[in-house]
């Protein structure tokens, strides 16, 4: 146990490093000058020398990554240029409404996939569960975006039910919360499917049915049981390809996350603000697959207790 | 041990096949996998199917317990357990499956949920047959079967999980579990055949000794004909999904009418210089 | 063998109904289904996408401002105009053509990065699998969409960037099954014979293990381009697109949202265009995947 936790941490912690890398180098190596971005289009080429200057982007790659890292530890992710505020508070602003509509479609996934899932295996290639299956197809191929517009047009503006955007009552976190879970669950409700289908068929299920336990008792707590390590590894793994779709979503809704700052970010070219989003995010997303892994002990007795024969 | 419920009178067999074919819906075509076989089981009694990997023996004693994917197996015939129809009525199957009849399966390793204890499973079984009672009731008489199967200090082994036991314990443990259902029958499918030599002895010796002191019938599916010698009180040689010979135990290892029994008797060579005293499995550990 | 003279040919108990409920029809079924479906909903996308510069339309840029917002079905325009009275069918069809081109390039270059890494992480092992690996594991952990939001913003909007980005987005899919594939392929015999007859390791990996599981592998190219064309309308429709002229599809959703009230057709239908075909490239994936799952469990 405490090796695997020390193993899983420095596993974290390595990715988090490599993400910072990456973000620092794609910075610093792309084309164009970010002083020429932060300065007014004004400036003079002796302003622009300044504020290389007082930015270091002088110095050599080296000790310009010292100096990012360094800044990283205390916090500080430079400034926003529209903002004109510390880009790290800006973003950790605009974060709750990120995570309440994550969580809130990671809620709705978990809730209508498993069901959902474990019904298609049960009555696998029967010709409803093929219209099912052909509805999950269809849910995992609509773009995310034109969902939520869909959803938009017919619930807000034709059927004006529930609020178009923003997020002034509760019953503005429906349809994005919606928009974003029909992708997720075709692609839960498809991954429960093919776990349980194989869980079905292993062979503790049948010696269990032989003894006489009940075709509930087989799906819930001996197929679904089993189909649980895999499952969490999914949900989890799944947190951080729902962020991208929250990202769309948020910008369709005008939801005041983090999303819609980037795309805001990037129409201003507010390089640092877009690089305090990616990394703060990235962060989260690193965090929950943490967590989802130290929950595996707790589900599969073979990695709490060790393989010991 | 007066756990027997009386079924019916003491002649009608426990376990009485007629005809029974097996047909399995493929993708590449129906295959035959048994092709009319007709053989009973009585109390106390042990009925061996022998005959190699293919042969349709394990099929029988899953299709006898109605275990085939539904939509994998045909089933024709009948199959009589304890005098009801488990063929012509699914529910009939669910009814007697843990009370009337049990199975021991193949390979003990992946025959328990993994991340359930063998408590739990056990405990489950136990249930099933006496709903009345209390948790602490069902525990001890877990226990009390786990110790009779001789796994020691059974009762600290309550909360294990599977991965923590060997092969040869695991299997005791599925005969604990097979036996909590207290049935008249067991279905025993090659139940040595995924273990070490020297376990195996172990295990059939449980069987038997279970045999004697309770009566069960016994159905066992092995390709050892050192195994089926020393349990069997009759034999079916199968092939293709048939029998090319029947008879009692005896007869069938001392005096083959068939070619083939011939060939599955050449196939252990040791078999012919069998000596009462020696250790039976050692011919059967090849 | 001497039974045969009694044998009597037992009748077959297997009814035409059992036939049809056998778990092995309906899977066949299931695949027959979704291939027949995938391809009729790809080929209806594909092939007028594939012929937009053959077939009568109006030009895509073609603008006619006293024809503007005419919905569809109107004289001259099957699909209706759009804000700058340009035909929206034209539009999408040529949208598609540059959408499509960026897709299968897309999916070239990460099938070729993923096959050369998953193929040298499972034959090779050792360091070079831990990194790829754990590249791979980083990815997965990552959410990708703002990392590609700020590298396209960073490098600017051209068809090379983006492919490359969608490339990127990719390779850990082909990476993983390639490597799983080659870890089995690497333990046949006759990969332990051509070293005996002393070909180096990285010609054996060339020339013997990787023909082998390329097709296997390639298996996942539908899906993958399936992906990529979401990808790229995501990335349009955030405005991270291929810069004007090319209509993608994404960026004709995101022009007509303003119009979503008045015009419902400048957003519904190039969804729908894109759905449809996804729709059907992930049929006919699934389909094929079944198929070919059945085949090996017929030959077991």
């Amino acid at each position: 146990m405490p090796t695997y936790l020390a193993r899983r941490l420095g596993q974290s912690l390595l990715t988090v490093f490599l993400t910072l890398t990456t973000v620092f180098l794609l910075v610093r190596l792309a084309p164009g000058d970010p002083a020429a971005a932060y300065a007014p289009p004004s400036a003079s080429s002796a302003d622009l020398a300044r504020i290389r200057a007082e930015f270091g982007l002088d110095d050599p790659l080296f000790t310009q990554y010292g100096i990012f890292l360094r800044d990283l530890f205390t916090g500080n992710l430079g400034t926003s240029y529209s903002f004109h505020a510390p880009a790290f508070d800006v973003v950790m602003d605009r974060m709750p409404y990120t995570v309440t509509l994550a969580v809130a479609a990671l809620a709705v996934t978990t809730l209508v996939a498993v069901p959902l899932g474990v019904w298609m295996a049960r009555r696998a290639d029967t010709k409803r569960e093929l219209g099912a299956n052909v509805m999950t197809i269809a849910g995992q191929s609509m773009p995310d975006f034109w969902t939520g517009v869909m959803l938009l047009t017919v619930f807000a503006v034709l059927f004006p039910v529930l609020p178009a955007s923003g997020f002034t009552t509760w019953s503005g976190l429906v349809l994005p919360t919606l928009t974003v879970a029909v992708l997720q669950l075709a692609l839960v409700s498809r991954l429960v499917r093919r776990e349980m289908v194989s869980a079905l068929t292993s062979p503790y299920v049948t010696v269990a049915r032989s003894r006489g336990v009940s075709e509930h008792a087989l799906t819930w707590r001996y197929a679904l049981g089993n189909s649980a390590v895999p499952l969490v590894t999914a949900l989890g793994t799944r947190f951080a390809a729902l962020l991208n779709g929250v990202v769309v979503v948020e910008v369709v809704f005008g939801w005041p996350g983090v999303g819609s700052l980037v795309v805001r970010a990037l129409e201003t070219r507010d390089y640092p603000l877009i690089q305090a989003t990616v990394l703060v995010t990235a962060t989260l997303a690193i965090l929950v697959q943490l967590l989802v892994d130290l929950a595996y002990p707790l589900l599969d007795p073979r990695v709490r207790l060790g393989k010991a024969a | 041990m007066t756990q027997r419920t009386t079924v019916g009178q003491d002649d009608q067999p426990l376990l009485d096949v007629t005809d029974l074919q097996i047909e399995l819906v493929t993708a590449g075509g129906v295959v035959r996998a048994v092709d009319g076989v007709s053989f009973t089981v009585r109390h106390g009694e042990t009925v061996t199917l022998i005959g190699e990997s293919g042969s349709g023996k394990s099929t029988t004693a899953m299709g006898v317990l109605r275990l085939l994917p539904e939509g994998l197996a045909v089933l024709s015939g009948s199959v009589r357990i304890a005098g009801r129809d488990v063929l012509a009525d699914p529910d009939a199957a669910r009814a007697v499956r843990g009370r009337t009849v049990s199975l021991i399966p193949q390979d003990p390793m992946t025959a328990l949920s993994p991340v359930h204890t063998v408590g739990r499973q056990l405990g489950d079984a136990i249930r099933l047959r006496h709903p009345e009672l209390t948790r602490a009731q069902v525990r001890d008489k877990g226990v009390e079967l786990l110790g009779r199967v001789r796994i020691t200090k059974p009762e600290t082994r309550w909360k294990a999980y599977p991965h923590q036991f060997s092969g040869g314990m695991l299997q005791r443990i599925l005969i604990a579990i097979a036996l909590a259902g207290e049935p008249d029958l067991l279905v025993a499918d090659e139940p040595t055949s995924a273990l070490d030599a020297t376990v195996q002895a172990g295990v059939l010796d449980l069987l038997m000794e279970l045999q004697e002191r309770t009566g069960i019938g016994m159905l066992m599916i092995t390709h050892d004909l050192g195994v089926a010698r020393l349990v069997s009180d009759r034999i079916h040689v199968m092939k293709d999904g048939r029998f090319v010979e029947s008879g009692p135990a005896e007869q069938i290892v001392a005096r083959p009418a068939a070619p083939y029994t011939r060939d599955l008797l050449a196939a252990v060579p040791r078999l012919g210089a069998w000596d009462e005293d020696e250790p039976l499995v050692e011919g059967a550990a090849s | 063998m001497s039974s045969t003279a009694i044998e009597t040919e037992r009748p077959s108990a297997v009814t035409p109904r059992d036939l049809a409920r056998a778990t092995a029809t309906r899977t066949r079924r299931s695949a027959q289904v979704k291939l027949w479906a995938g391809a009729v909903c790809t080929a209806l996308v594909v092939v007028p996408v594939a012929l937009a510069n053959v077939l009568p339309l109006p030009g895509a840029n073609a603008q006619d401002l006293s024809r503007r917002r005419l919905p569809p079905l109107s004289e001259g325009h099957l699909l209706g105009t759009d804000q700058l009275g340009r035909d929206l069918l034209s539009r999408i069809l040529h949208g598609g053509q540059v959408s499509l081109t960026v897709g299968v390039l897309a999916v070239l270059v990460s099938g070729l990065i993923g096959i050369a890494a998953g193929a040298a992480a499972g034959f090779f092992g050792g360091w070079i699998d831990a990194l790829v690996s754990r590249f791979l594991e980083a990815q997965l952990a990552l959410p990708l969409l703002m990392m590609l939001l700020l590298v396209v913003a960073l490098f600017g909007p051209s068809v090379t960037v983006i492919t490359c980005v969608i490339a990127v987005a990719q390779w850990p899919e082909v990476a993983r099954l390639t490597r799983s594939l080659v870890l089995v392929e690497r333990e046949k015999p006759y990969v332990a014979a051509a070293r005996v007859l002393g070909l180096r390791a990285w010609q054996v990996l060339l020339r013997h293990v990787i023909p082998n599981v390329v097709r296997p592998a390639s298996l996942v190219v539908l899906l993958l381009l399936a992906q990529a064309v979401l990808l790229e309308s995501a990335l349009s429709f955030l405005g991270a697109g291929p810069q004007r002229p090319f209509a993608t599809w994404g960026r004709i959703i995101s022009d007509g949202q303003a119009y979503i009230t008045t015009s419902w057709w400048l957003v519904t239908l190039p969804g729908l265009v894109i759905a449809l075909l996804v729709v059907g490239v992930n049929l006919l994936g699934d389909g094929l995947r079944d198929r070919t799952r059945r085949r090996k469990g017929a030959g077991a």
